[in-house]
């Protein structure tokens, strides 16, 4: 009886520790990066981060060892489909606790800057993200041609038949 | 005679239907007209677009600094071509940089050859890019980056597709997705 008391409360205890978020973590999934010649002086990564850990956080910074320099970007659509890039506001991309942030194209990438070898299909490349409360996590970008292509953004004419 | 009438509306309609153009997934161009030659400067010389009569050219905008915008558009038209199969060589994909300080002739056919060995990218100077881009309604300006990217281009992210005739109507949004454009370009294939 008393064993089973116990278990009751191991049990209620896991729950409440569940609940709390303390067992989540930071998730990161479909990294990749595009195909990119070797003349091309830049390139970008994309990636799905969702944040299970159950407080707001962060993502600062990413390293590459195929790339000068990483910051983080944002693309940006102005008057008539005309497409600009810039770094994202104070340098980081928030990762509200919950909520699942996508790089993608057209959006937030990594940004690899003065890219040191040509990116093939195929190919992977290891980057370091660094957190602001969750850490450094190693990620590995596949190469490829394509995304899944983005969804038509809104705002555009189609179909002028 | 009033009988006659009716039957006279369905050929009518008949007509309209036989001579109807296919849908188009792009964006169609109100008043198609006749394209100006021009003429820039590739690796082995002056290029004219007049160089690729008589094959539908599809005509860009962009910089090889730009890391996802331009590989993300330059892919897909390759993927596009490369499905196109015989009719691969009727299409030529011809990129004007925004950014002639840094992108010399050279590193443009470098770039340009990584996504299709048959596209040509163009350089020439600040006064010839900025006439042709013109015409084409293509707004380009350069902003601040960081002190790693320098300087970056904002500019229209739209492929502009010029007919067999020399004619255009027919532009492709960014986003568009590949097999709309495929089909497209079937499309303006069979015209001739």
């Amino acid at each position: 009886m008393r064993v089973r008391k116990l278990i009751y409360l191991l049990w209620a205890t896991a729950v409440f520790l569940a609940a709390c978020g303390g067992s989540g973590k930071m998730e990161v999934t479909n990294a990749w990066g595009r195909t990119s010649p070797a003349a091309a002086a830049n390139g970008a990564f994309y990636m799905t981060i969702t944040n299970n850990t159950g407080q707001d956080d962060k993502l600062l910074s990413a390293s590459a060892a195929a790339c000068a320099t990483v910051e983080l970007h944002e693309m940006y659509m102005r008057e008539n489909d005309v497409m600009g890039m810039r770094q994202v506001p104070d340098g980081y991309i928030p990762l509200p606790k919950g909520q699942t942030v996508e790089l993608k194209v057209g959006g937030l990438h990594v940004m690899c800057i003065n890219k040191q070898q040509e990116f093939m299909i195929g190919d992977t490349i290891p980057l370091t993200l660094q957190f602001e409360k969750a850490g450094t996590m190693e990620v590995t970008a596949e190469i490829r041609d394509s995304a899944e292509m983005p969804a038509n953004m809104p705002g555009m004419q189609h179909g002028g038949g | 005679m009033k009988q006659l009438l009716p039957l006279f509306a369905f050929l009518l309609l008949l007509l309209a239907a036989c001579q109807s153009e296919p849908k188009y997934y792009g964006t169609l161009w109100p008043n198609p007209q006749e394209v100006a030659d021009f003429t820039l400067t590739g690796t082995a010389g002056p290029v004219s677009l007049s160089d690729y009569a008589g094959k539908v050219v599809l005509l860009y905008f962009g910089y090889t600094f730009c890391p996802d915008v331009c590989p993300g558009t330059l892919a897909d038209l390759g993927y596009v071509v490369r499905e196109l199969g015989r009719d691969a060589d009727k299409v030529q994909v011809l990129m004007i940089t925004v950014d002639p300080e840094r992108d010399t002739p050279e590193q443009l056919a470098e770039y340009m050859s990584h996504f299709h060995p048959s596209f040509v990218g163009l350089s020439g100077t600040e006064a010839e890019i900025a006439a042709i881009a013109a015409e084409y309604g293509v707004f380009y300006q350069r902003h601040e980056g960081t002190a790693a990217t320098g300087y970056l281009v904002d500019h229209t992210a739209r492929v502009f597709v010029i007919d067999q005739q020399g004619k255009y109507w027919l532009s492709f949004p960014f986003g568009m997705m590949r097999e709309q454009m495929k089909a497209d370009l079937q499309n303006v294939l069979r015209r001739g």
